[in-house]
């Protein structure tokens, strides 16, 4: 057996010097209790925005497209700017799930099911937009390439739009599995704490039977592997090829090499601050804050610097390189997103993105729990900013100036945005009822390494000299 | 325990015949290339100079960097063979200082019509005086001495603070945070140089009227790339002499990875610019890629990829082959020679058109500053114990598990 230790400099992970037995409790408490009032005042809310979303998705399929504010100038709008924003927070789930993994950073146990959850639901309000923004939506299946009678009719291969539906469905299906495979050996747990006979029934065919055996944990831990090998690049692909909807055409503005990685960068950005906004919440409402420390939500505040910081870099890269290149045209769209009629956008978007993460150089403001829900809200707004500034603001002034225009958007819009939210929020409450938030056996998996109790039995490692210490690695057992 | 490093006099005496051969071909490219007066001969003299030299220097700025790195991330991995790191660190002013030398020669010294930094006089080009507010000899100075100086700062500071650990009270935390401090403020240098002005200054105004957003980026893949190599060499190299008996098959796994992992990173920045620009299919953008995609510099394009992609991915990917010391130190070589193929063809082909040369000269050249590498970075590794004892994640260096 392998000597678990860890440095008494690592803040421990798991707090209140848990057994196995105590993590399973506390984990299924939720689930096996009636849900509070708070709970379904949030689902009714969540409801209510769903419902509101359905029928303005409804009034644009019956009246068409005009409905919106769109125009012939800013073809792509707010339901854009929703998709890339919804599709950048689905980055975080699978980030902390497999790079995490890969890095073996324990940390990421606390987290990785809601963030993957998360991410599901994110990638499904996303999906949403272009669907919806085609208009007549009972043709969305010509985006498929499928054996057809319509002669030789098929999709544009060529067209970065087209490898966005297969970037995403992949994402989406492998993001599934691996939340879903991960779900298995928890949903045993709970199968096995069952009381009544339909929920045995139930949470047994969700597990799928796991019987918890030696082959069974061998199998799964396979399968973990290789889901998050698969997914990694597809972490890094999904947001790149979003970003060549755009740097793949002539548009100054759009068109820069830098846009996949910086696209990337922000997208897990957005994601990490989602995940710690739904997460200082979680941990509040189902008092999981012995399981979500304030270790966690400061290492998710560190990443939100570094990218933040790395996002920063890329905005002002694009900024001098559009006077860096002497193109009139790239000068000139510039020129209209920092001063022009839009310029408050531009600069909401610097302030929360580029500004606001710099708080969190300061240990004591990555570890307040109020600071960090504010700004991770604020990142959020600023990177829905972001892809406004990217999208609209870069349209609205064309090269003919008699087709310079201005967009707001129509209510049918703001009603489908809200609507997303509805779907999201709807999903995550009913999800954090009836699943585990956190990955039980992946707590049970560090506990003796980063648990409190464990780091206490490691004081007395510290005191050892380094031959002292090999030799009782060597001899662990 | 101890572990004390004593340069065998072996490697001493690499080092010297490398840096000799340096000398010599430096001496010899001079009465070659500059006594005709023409300027084929003084490009290549110049870019022979200022490729390589740039070559080691970002590469060995990549061992800052992961120290920067790792300590912001709190990696306890790599603190088993940190004194590598530390001692390329310690020696980036060296390098600094040669490559400020080069630059500043070809900035001042290369008359009126500058064949490389065609910006140095515009001579009337519309686009190259725009550009002067940025691109001339002042600026180029200003950053080159600002980036230089701060490197090299932050190189030796890492070390001097680690070396302080070593007579810190045991366990005592005040110099890990600081250094978690210094990272930090690292970082920022980083960001605003290696990642940013300094490729576009020293290599992207040698093709002045082109521009790219994502040039320092994949600059900066590849520098890194070639760093972790670099470290692995070390490493593998104190270990086969004895020393480094911390290390084992888990930190070469990580090492391995790490170039594996950044091979691909370097992949995804190429892939990027050169879909980009050909999906654009804007003139005054592709016919950077022209120029090295068609013609005589074809061969290089297409090798670059397969060099520093197709080996590293096919040949890297399985975990026994990333634990195995002759693999990795096989790969290591692959990827340093491949990254300089890589920064060849980003200098090379704007100032030397179809006159490109990989001979005698180019070689020794190189040759010469991996001499100077290797004198000045086992010379510091003798100057303390190999093994950081009194650091906070040593112990977990020892249980790591890649």
């Amino acid at each position: 057996m392998h000597l678990k230790y860890e440095s008494f400099i690592r803040e421990p992970l798991v707090d209140g010097n848990k057994t196995y037995k105590d993590v399973t409790a506390d984990i299924c408490r939720p689930i096996e209790q009636k849900p509070s009032k708070l709970w379904y005042f949030g689902l009714v809310v969540s409801l209510l925005f769903l419902g509101f979303g359905a029928f303005s998705v409804f009034w644009e399929v019956y009246w068409g497209i005009g409905v919106w504010g769109i125009n012939h100038t800013i073809g792509w709008g707010w339901d854009i700017t929703n998709f890339v924003w919804w599709v950048g927070i689905g980055h975080a789930g699978t980030l902390i799930s497999a790079i995490l993994l890969l890095f073996r950073q324990h940390w990421r146990t606390g987290v990785n099911r809601a963030a993957e959850a998360m991410t599901i639901f994110a990638v499904m309000c996303a999906g949403q937009f272009p669907i919806f923004h085609m208009g007549r939506v009972w043709d969305a299946m010509y985006v498929l390439p499928l054996p057809n009678t319509r002669g030789p009719l098929w999709p544009n291969f060529n067209s970065a739009l087209l490898w966005d539906v297969f970037a995403i469905s992949t994402y989406f299906t492998v993001s599934l599995l691996f939340w879903y495979s991960g779900l298995i050996p928890d949903f045993a747990t709970i199968r096995d704490r069952a009381k009544t006979k339909l929920r045995k029934r139930l949470y047994g065919l969700a597990s799928f039977g796991w019987t918890g055996t030696a082959k069974n944990w061998q199998r799964f831990e396979a399968l973990s592997l290789v889901l998050a090998g698969l997914s990694t690049p597809l972490v890094l692909s999904v947001h790149t090829i979003v970003s060549f909807d755009f740097a793949t055409s002539v548009i100054p503005g759009w068109h820069a090499t830098i846009f996949p990685p910086y696209f990337v960068a922000g997208a897990i950005f957005s994601g990490f601050a989602m995940v710690n906004t739904l997460l200082i919440l979680v941990r509040k409402i189902y008092h999981l804050e012995e399981y979500i420390t304030m270790g966690h939500i400061e290492a998710m505040n560190k990443v939100i610097v570094l990218t933040g910081s790395i996002v920063g870099i890329a905005y002002l890269t694009e900024l001098f390189m559009a006077w860096y290149s002497q193109v009139v045209y790239e000068q000139e769209a510039f020129k209209w997103r920092v001063l022009g009629p839009y310029w408050w956008s531009y600069w909401a978007m610097m302030t929360c993105n580029v500004v606001s993460p710099q708080f969190f150089w300061f240990k004591k403001l990555r570890r307040n729990i109020v600071f960090s829900f504010i700004l991770s809200i604020v990142v959020n707004i600023g990177m829905w900013f972001e892809r406004f500034v990217i999208i609209a603001t870069t349209l609205y002034r064309d090269y003919i100036p008699s087709n310079w225009s201005y967009y707001s958007p129509t209510w049918p819009e703001l009603g489908f945005y809200l609507g997303t939210f509805g779907l999201f929020f709807t999903c995550f409450l009913l999800f954090s009822k009836y699943f585990p938030v956190i990955a039980i056996a992946e707590i049970k998996f560090v506990l003796k390494t980063t648990g409190d109790k464990a780091h206490e039995d490691n004081l007395a490692l510290e005191e050892k000299s380094l031959e002292e210490f090999i030799h009782i690695a060597e001899h662990a057992h | 325990m101890t572990d004390r490093f004593e340069v065998p006099s072996g490697l001493k005496k690499t080092g010297l015949v490398l840096s000799l051969i340096g000398i010599i071909t430096l001496i010899a490219g001079a009465v070659c290339f500059l006594g005709k007066h023409e300027e084929t001969g003084l490009v290549r003299f110049w870019m022979g100079l200022m490729q390589n030299g740039i070559f080691f220097l970002f590469m060995a700025i990549s061992s800052i960097f992961i120290q920067a790195a790792a300590g912001l991330a709190q990696g306890g991995w790599i603190v088993a063979y940190k004194r590598v790191p530390e001692a390329i660190g310690a020696n980036v002013w060296v390098f600094g200082l040669l490559v400020l030398i080069i630059l500043f020669s070809m900035i001042f010294g290369l008359g009126d019509h500058n064949p490389i930094y065609h910006w140095v006089n515009p001579h009337g080009d519309k686009v190259l005086e725009g550009k002067s507010t940025f691109l001339n000899k002042g600026m180029f100075i200003g950053f080159s001495v600002a980036a230089v100086g701060l490197w090299s700062f932050f190189g030796r500071k890492f070390r001097s603070m680690s070396i302080a650990q070593e007579s810190a009270p045991k366990n005592s935390t005040k110099l890990y945070w600081k250094t978690v401090s210094l990272a930090g403020a690292f970082m920022v240098v980083y960001g605003l140089t290696m990642m940013s002005t300094t490729p576009w200054m020293w290599i992207m105004s040698i093709d002045a009227h082109w521009y790219s957003t994502l040039f320092s980026w994949h600059v900066f893949a590849g520098a890194f790339v070639s760093g972790m190599a670099l470290i692995l060499l070390w490493t593998v190299y104190l270990k086969n002499q004895g020393n480094l008996v911390l290390v084992n098959k888990e930190h070469i796994h990580d090492l391995g990875k790490f170039m594996f992992a950044f091979s691909i990173f370097w992949t995804y920045t190429w892939f990027a610019q050169y879909m980009l620009i050909w999906y654009g299919n804007i003139p005054e953008e592709t016919t950077y890629y022209n120029k090295r995609q068609n013609g005589p510099y074809s061969f290089l394009f297409y090798l670059n990829i397969v060099v520093n992609f197709v080996g590293p991915i096919l040949i890297l990917m399985s975990r026994p082959s990333k634990r195995n010391y002759f693999t990795v130190v096989f790969m290591a070589m692959i990827i340093i020679f491949g990254q300089w193929l890589n920064l060849y063809l980003l200098t090379y082909p704007g100032p030397s058109g179809h006159n490109w040369n990989i001979s005698w000269y180019e070689m020794g050249i190189f040759a010469g500053f991996a001499g100077v590498m290797i004198l000045t970075v086992s010379k510091t590794l003798t100057k303390s114990d190999l093994i950081p004892h009194n650091h906070i994640f040593l112990k977990e260096s020892v249980v790591h598990l890649s």
